[in-house]
């Protein structure tokens, strides 16, 4: 082995320890900048899924109020603010996976813990829920924050912070109607096998019939005024028109939060109702 | 002496008629669920009916958008509807299923057949629950013919028609090649949810995209993955009575493209499937 | 009648030379810490699936292919119906080179997975078996007839009608056999068509696989790891583990070596093993229970000595697996004792 200056970096001898472990750091990080990338690339992909079909309802909207400035009390730029305030609603309302899962330990027979011990399903789904909306919400922040600051001049911010405690309020109760209501309906599963397709079914008029789709203003009056009695409208419309200043005055919006209440104490009672007799049903069968 | 090895390959006869068989299997199935098929009918009208109250609410606001007046947007409507209604039908259960049977080596067992795989794999299950929607589009795009302003002549049909195929063709291509794929790729993003992206591009005129800041979506959309173009330009050539020959000549070659394209992954993916399995 | 196939009887009707199979295993640690370093590292390590196999199969010939898990049956049977491609060597099955999976090949042979099932699960057989006819492009009347004798055959006539999933596992196994002899291949290739099934229905199949291979000189080649469908079926069994092919011949041979020792296992009374109590070397010990293998004959006088002079609680008889088995056999073979 000749000395030269190949041999002291010890590039000669292909077992040498300094050439092995430049190697080795070489293909950890090739390996790793293919990984980040992939990585990039597929976050990119997954924000792009998400972020499209509110560039594609942007323009329809613009290209809708391309020839007129106002349909029904809105402006272009209150529909946009309209719909990204309805996104909050739903990320306090919408509850994924809890009436079917609630089907699902029905048929699966996981309730048996909840007869023998003391321990409530209403109490745990409702603890569980707080947690993991606190943690979606928190996380979801950074997001929201970047798109709600891109649409700051859209919103029109009222003064009085009463309407902010009522919009919180507001936020809040719909977060505990949405879980009464989904739970209502996931104690149905006592008493038919397969609601899965239901529950979609439901689901997907509620997207309309909360306003979550469209402004519940924009339609004709009547079938408005219809959907307005409905407890759906407080999952996502009414919390958006509250601070948007749509939901009348200060008396009609304690109104509606009266209103809102009395839904969450109906589908918590519905929900605990079908609890007991469900229960009483299920235990019935000797499982 | 056995069965057939003597017979000649299936002619495309052969394969309509085959079509017609697996339509029929598949229907006898969904009758044995028939409380399940109601439920999916019954959903199907319910987002019928919201896009329809979405389409009055908008026209009771405006007369016009982006061109489109009030039956042309209708017409573009029943466009989309129907189109999404052959995707839905024809090949969308298909490709959910594809990826569980590559999961579950029941792959496996379609290969052994005498018979193109990508013909099985893509017409085995015809979804008869969105049937009702190839209809509804059909009568809406009828209604809205009638009361256009302008006339609709022969070779409008005609451009309709083939336009309107090639569209189909595209979609198919796309769910194709998302299938083939993810034999061999790892893809977070299931194939509905990339599905639910290409029909987002498709659902409205792709005029609405006219505005500076989007020309990426547009020009992307246009010419690399050509979603824009599916329902929009065989609505265009009967709504908006535009038959513009660059674009429809565009969309023909890009259907042929596409298909060349997504067989030949598929063919690929399919031969990767089989060195990789045990 | 069913039609006879042994026409060309003097060529074989499979070929296999050479045939390997090897893949790329990525080489990882289990947990997330595993997947990221094999991430890093990049090793992989080669598995030999398959590694040379060499046989020939005349027509009428029903073989069966044994070895234990893992040794390359399946996948050997995948190769020849075209599924897979080897890394080397070649074959012919029925004149064609089956991963090329010519339209005419695949009409003519037939592969049964036993635990993949191709009927459709919420319908009744026979809708299965009339979209099969439609594949196979089968003329009416052939189909008709052929079925009828399948039918009989499998004893299934009142199940036709019954949605696949109300079947139990024995009978669906017969539906989809069924359904694979419809279009009367010539190659009929099994893999583990029984496993799963109680004892009467794994006699039922044989039985049928038997009658069928009568009636029709078909070739069959079914693999599984129980002796007692390859001693059921084949007249010619073909050995193989990890991969290689160790035996290719007449059953009654690997009967008697396979077959020549059994194992006992006997409970005492107490804690210990009785004192005095004469054991061969290769016996087992653990407190009070003891394992041995005594040969096929002798074990009738082993246990009624055994059960006269001590105080036995608990003995069962049962089969060696079948890696010790074929292990010991082919240790023996290469130690020269026996031919």
């Amino acid at each position: 082995m000749s000395a030269g200056p190949t041999s002291l970096l010890g590039l000669s001898n292909p077992s040498s320890p300094w050439l092995l472990s430049l190697v080795k750091y070489f293909n950890i990080f090739k390996v790793s900048l293919i990984e980040r990338l992939t990585y990039r690339a597929d976050f990119l992909l997954g924000t792009f899924l998400r972020m499209l079909p509110l560039v594609t309802t942007l323009l329809l909207w613009r290209a809708v109020y391309a020839t007129k400035d106002e349909i029904s009390g809105y402006t272009f730029r209150q529909v946009v603010a309209y719909l990204l305030l309805v996104h909050v609603s739903r990320m306090f309302s919408s509850m994924p996976g809890l009436a079917s899962g609630i089907a699902r330990d029905v048929r699966d027979g996981n309730l048996k813990r909840y007869l023998i011990q003391p321990l409530d399903l209403m109490a745990y789904l409702l603890a569980y829920r707080v947690a993991h909306k606190v943690a979606y919400i928190v996380t979801s922040l950074p997001l929201y924050s970047v798109i709600f600051w891109l649409f700051w001049g859209f919103f029109e911010w009222p003064d009085a912070p009463r309407l902010y405690v009522a919009y919180f309020a507001a936020l809040v109760m719909s977060f505990l109607l949405g879980f009464a209501f989904e739970a209502s309906l996931g104690m149905l599963g006592f008493w038919f096998l397969e609601i899965s397709s239901f529950l979609y079914l439901v689901n997907t008029v509620n997207f309309f019939v909360s306003g979550h789709f469209l402004p519940l203003d924009l339609l004709d009056p009547w079938v408005a005024g219809v959907l307005k009695v409905l407890p759906m409208q407080y999952m996502a419309y009414f919390p958006a028109a509250l601070i948007m200043g749509k939901a009348g005055d200060w008396e009609s919006i304690v109104l509606g939060l009266g209103i809102e209440a009395i839904w969450c104490l109906v589908f918590f009672s519905v929900a605990r109702l079908g609890y007991l007799a469900g229960l009483r049903r299920y235990s019935g069968y000797g499982g | 002496m056995g069965a057939d090895a003597m017979q000649p390959g299936r002619s495309f006869i052969g394969y309509l008629r085959l079509l017609g068989v697996f339509a029929r299997f598949s229907l006898t199935r969904e009758m044995a669920f028939r409380g399940n098929f109601v439920m999916k009918v019954l959903l199907e009208l319910v987002w019928l009916m919201i896009l329809l109250v979405f389409y009055q609410t908008l026209f009771r606001g405006v007369d016009s958008i982006s061109g489109w007046d009030r039956y042309s947007f209708l017409f573009f409507l029943g466009c989309y509807y129907t189109l999404e209604g052959v995707v839905e039908t024809l090949f969308l259960e298909n490709f959910v299923e594809f990826s569980d049977l590559v999961r579950s080596g029941n792959l496996d067992l379609h290969l052994l057949k005498p018979i193109d795989e990508q013909f099985l794999l893509s017409f085995r299950l015809v979804d008869w629950s969105t049937v009702p929607k190839l209809f509804i589009g059909a009568g809406m795009m009828v209604i809205s013919v009638l009361q256009l302003g302008h006339p609709v002549g022969a070779l409008n049909i005609v451009c309709f028609l083939g336009t309107f195929i090639a569209g189909v063709s595209m979609a198919y291509s796309f769910l194709l090649i998302l299938s083939s794929t993810a034999i061999w790729m790892v893809r977070n993003q299931s194939l509905m949810e990339l599905w639910w992206l290409f029909s987002t591009l498709m659902r409205y005129p792709r005029d609405i995209y006219n505005v500076t800041w989007a020309w990426p979506i547009r020009i992307v959309f246009s010419f690399v993955l050509p979603a824009l173009l599916v329902v929009s330009v065989p609505a265009e050539v009967i709504g908006r009575a535009t038959m513009n020959p660059w674009w429809i000549c565009w969309m023909g070659i890009s259907a042929l493209l596409s298909f060349v394209l997504s067989r030949w992954i598929f063919i690929r993916s399919i031969a990767c499937y089989r060195s990789a399995s045990s | 009648m069913l039609g006879d196939f042994s026409m060309n009887a003097d060529t074989p009707i499979i070929k296999v030379r050479e045939l390997s199979r090897h893949y790329r295993v990525a080489e990882k640690s289990p947990g997330l810490f595993g997947s990221l370093k094999a991430l890093w590292s990049g090793k992989t390590r080669n598995v030999i699936a398959v590694d040379r196999v060499s046989f020939s199969i005349e027509p009428g010939e029903i073989v069966g292919f044994l070895g234990p898990n893992g040794a390359g049956k399946t996948t050997t049977l995948k190769m020849l119906s075209g599924l897979i491609y080897p890394t080397s060597g070649s074959a012919e099955v029925l004149g064609y080179v089956p991963w090329e999976r010519a339209d005419p090949f695949r009409r003519q042979f037939a592969l049964v997975m036993g635990q993949k099932n191709q009927l459709w699960w919420d319908l009744p057989a026979s809708d299965s078996f009339d979209l099969h006819r439609e594949i196979y492009s089968l003329p009416a009347d052939r189909f008709s007839q052929v079925l009828g004798e399948l039918v009989e055959m499998f004893n299934v006539k009142k199940l036709l009608h019954q949605p696949v999933r109300e079947l139990s596992l024995g009978e669906r196994m017969k539906m989809e056999l069924i359904a694979c002899l419809l279009h009367e291949p010539k190659v009929l290739l099994l893999d583990e068509p029984t496993i799963g099934l109680d004892v009467v229905a794994q006699q039922t199949i044989q039985r049928c696989l038997r009658e069928y291979n009568q009636k029709k000189r078909a070739t069959i080649l079914l693999t599984s790891h129980y002796m007692r469908d390859v001693e059921a079926l084949c007249q010619r069994v073909l050995v193989i583990t990890n991969g290689k092919l160790m035996h290719d011949g007449a059953l009654g041979t690997i009967i008697q070596r396979l077959g020549a020792f059994k194992q006992v296992r006997l409970q005492f009374a107490g804690d210990q093993i009785p004192v005095g109590l004469k054991l061969p070397q290769n016996a087992m010990v653990q407190g009070s229970v003891v394992d041995l293998s005594v040969c096929r004959e002798g074990v009738s006088d082993t246990i009624s000595r055994i059960l006269e002079q001590y105080p036995v609680t608990d003995l069962t008889v049962s089969d060696p697996p079948l890696e010790e088995v074929v292990a010991r056999y082919f240790q023996e073979s290469t130690e020269g004792v026996g031919g």
